[in-house]
């Protein structure tokens, strides 16, 4: 059996054109990949007056989120519509926002002192609702049987818990409403 | 009788098969933002899966071919390398992002840790792939997937302001507090999750997979007209759930755990439980058809001997390409990198590789020499003519909208 | 080519380069990834000169099709165009792929790892 390849040249049937244009093609795809994994992972501190404050702002709603996520929780467990493991993992997950929120006002740097005012309110704000999370966390674990009976920081019912968390709550949207927030 | 069965089971599980992790994810978070003023984008997401999905299993069944090989046939190899090169990276981002999924869910159940999870669920999925037959596998995942009807009926039992939530939709109205830019990044973003390429290279090669011939095309067809606008019908309902419950309490979705709690306020423990199990399911499902996809990509493109019909032995490399892909998912994941993060990446980047997959099947569709007469009518090339301009749209500003608002935020 | 004695026109570019090959029980074995051409009498191929095609080349070849450079030509995985029996939308084999040289990789990694996995050799089709 014999076959003619009627087109061949030197390189065998290899085609050689637009080679370099697909790599360099190929090579923007990766850099903008690199650029944009880099780029996402880290948000720059704000520096300018209203940047800052907006920043502020981010961090407060993150917050509010976060303590309205726990409310939520606490009261399904409460009426016994979550069971348990699912309420801690909702309350652990919002610890890491709380987390997250808290990082981003102690890394900023106010640029004026109207700034650092706010971003000193905001920090005890988010404080108030990580607390309140916290203490909600060990409620949670009480009511799965855990025996924490006498520690610190258990708040004894679940209105007492709605009550922390909604003080707290109020607390950051004041914050909120003062960094210019909605 | 039998047909009819036979053709209810495909429905269903196209239904069950529709959401995976990034539907999931994305619609509850864009339902907490911004209501259902993006539900457009799921209608537009759908009608555009329902087209490129008909179409691949046609290529597929009428020519026998898979998506790959047809892409290196058309594209030469260079060009097609590079588009396996992209292809395989965002599939293999989803493949991390559903084997995540599946973690966070068995954590929901368990409270045991993620971490402890993930090595497990990477395992099943392997064990599935090694044994299961192609069908058991498909419509198991499938059928258990449908549990995701709980967030329809938990929606129901919240009895919400249909009318309010008509409103938002319908003209679609984003609301003040969110930025036009943020808006638009989580209509690329949803479109994304909507049409993700792994479904074309699944759907071509499960055709291959199940032997469909040109005889099977009526069946294929039913299966994606009726089953996947019903999963999108699920896909709405997250994000009507999310609506309903967390947006007015100003709550925006960062974690899986908060996508169930509207509903546990609806149906109590039960519901969650039941909504819980869909979740391990969709995204187990998943996790199957990405790691399946890995290996099918690769092994076309380069001519090995694929697919699960076949003994492990007899298809050695590409099993072995899945056996890879899995263990790189899981070490992304035990660098304790958030899920839903790489699922909010993965589902851009899906609309970022759209066109590269979307282009090449509209092409082979309309080529008599690998069609013969089941070339694509006059309507579904108009249609497949305006989809192609979305997607290039939405694959072209995906990239810039992701940067301009820092990923949405 | 010659084939069932009638003539037919194959361009290799089109019809060969980068089709699916099958063994002769109809397994894929590779992708035609490059053609190793001869001259006449097994003198080299010149371009401008009648040519045929000596070989199938599979595999690496395919990175120095894309990347450039060049390959020692013993290194170079071959399937002797003397096995092709049909040229179709794929091109068929006449012998079954476990005497190939060429895929000597989908023979590894099968021999030395995915066969020693328990069940590596099982059905999936088969009820169980």
């Amino acid at each position: 059996m014999r076959a003619f390849a009627g087109r061949a040249d030197h390189q065998g049937v290899t085609q050689q054109t637009g080679r370099r244009r697909l790599t360099a093609a190929g090579l923007a795809l990766v850099v903008t990949l690199v650029a944009l994994l880099a780029g996402t992972g880290c948000v720059a501190s704000r520096q300018e007056p209203g940047q800052a404050t907006a920043a502020v702002a981010d961090a407060l709603a993150e917050a509010g989120s976060a303590g309205e996520t726990a409310r939520i929780a606490v009261g399904l467990l409460d009426e016994g519509r979550v069971t348990g493991p699912v309420a801690d993992t909702v309350l652990l997950d919002q610890l890491r926002v709380l987390d997250d929120a808290e990082s981003a006002l102690t890394t900023l740097v106010p640029p004026d002192a109207a700034t650092a005012a706010r971003r000193s309110t905001g920090l005890d704000a988010v404080g108030d609702v990580s607390d309140a999370v916290v203490a909600a966390r060990s409620w949670v674990a009480v009511r799965s049987g855990g025996d924490l009976a006498g520690a610190d920081g258990v708040p004894s019912s679940s209105d007492d818990l709605l009550v922390e968390l909604a003080t707290a709550l109020d607390a950051t949207d004041a914050a909120l409403a003062e960094a210019g927030g909605p | 009788m039998k047909k009819l069965l036979a053709a209810a089971l495909g429905i269903l599980t196209a239904i069950g098969g529709f959401v995976d992790i990034g539907d999931l994810v994305t619609n509850a978070v864009v339902g907490s933002r911004f209501g259902m003023s993006l539900a457009w984008v799921v209608v537009l997401g759908v009608v555009g899966i329902v087209l490129f999905a008909s179409m691949s299993g046609r290529v597929a069944a009428v020519s026998g071919r898979a998506t790959f090989e047809i892409i290196r046939e058309r594209l030469g190899p260079r060009a097609a390398g590079a588009n396996l090169l992209a292809s395989f990276a965002i599939n293999l981002l989803t493949l991390t992002a559903e084997v995540g999924g599946i973690a966070l869910a068995l954590h929901l159940a368990s409270s045991v840790e993620p971490r402890l999870w993930i090595p497990v669920a990477a395992l099943a999925v392997w064990l599935v792939l090694w044994r299961v037959k192609f069908q058991v596998m498909e419509n198991v995942a499938g059928l258990m997937g449908l549990l995701l009807v709980g967030f329809a009926i938990a929606l129901f039992q919240l009895g919400p302001d249909w009318g309010e939530l008509l409103r938002q939709a319908v003209p679609p109205s984003p609301p003040g507090t969110e930025h036009p830019a943020s808006y638009w990044y989580y209509a690329v973003a949803l479109f994304g999750a909507a049409m993700t390429p792994y479904e074309v290279f699944f759907f071509s090669s499960g055709a291959v997979e199940e032997r469909w011939t040109a005889k099977d095309l009526g069946t294929n067809r039913l299966n994606v007209l009726l089953g996947f606008p019903l999963g999108g019908l699920l896909s709405l309902a997250i994000a009507a759930c999310a609506a309903v419950v967390l947006l007015p309490a100003g709550i925006e979705v960062s974690s899986l755990s908060q996508i169930v709690l509207p509903v546990a306020q609806a149906g109590g423990v039960l519901l969650l439980a039941v909504v819980v199990l869909g979740i391990v399911a969709a995204t187990f499902g998943a996790a199957l058809e990405t790691a399946l996809s890995s290996g099918y990509t690769l092994a076309q493109y380069l001519g090995w001997s694929w697919g699960k019909f076949r003994r492990p032995a007899r298809a050695a490399r590409f099993h072995l390409t899945m056996i890879v892909a899995l263990l790189l998912a899981a070490g992304i994941l035990m660098t304790s990198v958030d899920p839903v993060a790489v699922t909010e990446m993965s589902v851009v980047f899906s609309a970022v590789a759209l066109p590269l997959t979307y282009v090449p099947i509209l092409v082979v569709a309309n080529d008599p020499g690998y069609m013969g007469e089941h070339v694509n009518g006059r309507v579904v090339n108009a249609l497949g003519t305006v989809y192609l301009v979305i997607v290039v749209v939405a694959a072209v500003a995906a990239i810039p909208l992701m940067i301009a608002t820092g990923a949405g935020s | 080519m010659t084939s069932d004695a009638r003539e037919r026109i194959v361009d290799a570019r089109l019809h060969l380069l980068g089709r699916q090959v099958l063994d002769a029980d109809g397994e894929p074995v590779g992708a035609v990834d490059d053609l190793a051409l001869a001259g006449p009498e097994g003198a080299g191929a010149e371009a401008g000169r009648e040519a045929h095609i000596d070989a199938i080349l599979v595999g690496p070849v395919l990175a120095t099709r894309l990347f450039g450079g060049r390959v020692p030509d013993s290194r170079l995985p071959r399937i002797a165009w003397d096995d092709v029996g049909h040229v179709g939308t794929a091109v068929e084999l006449t012998v079954p792929s476990d005497r190939l040289d060429a895929v000597w990789v989908e023979r590894w990694v099968r021999d030395r790892l995915i066969a020693r996995i328990p069940g590596g050799r099982h059905d999936p089709e088969a009820e169980e």
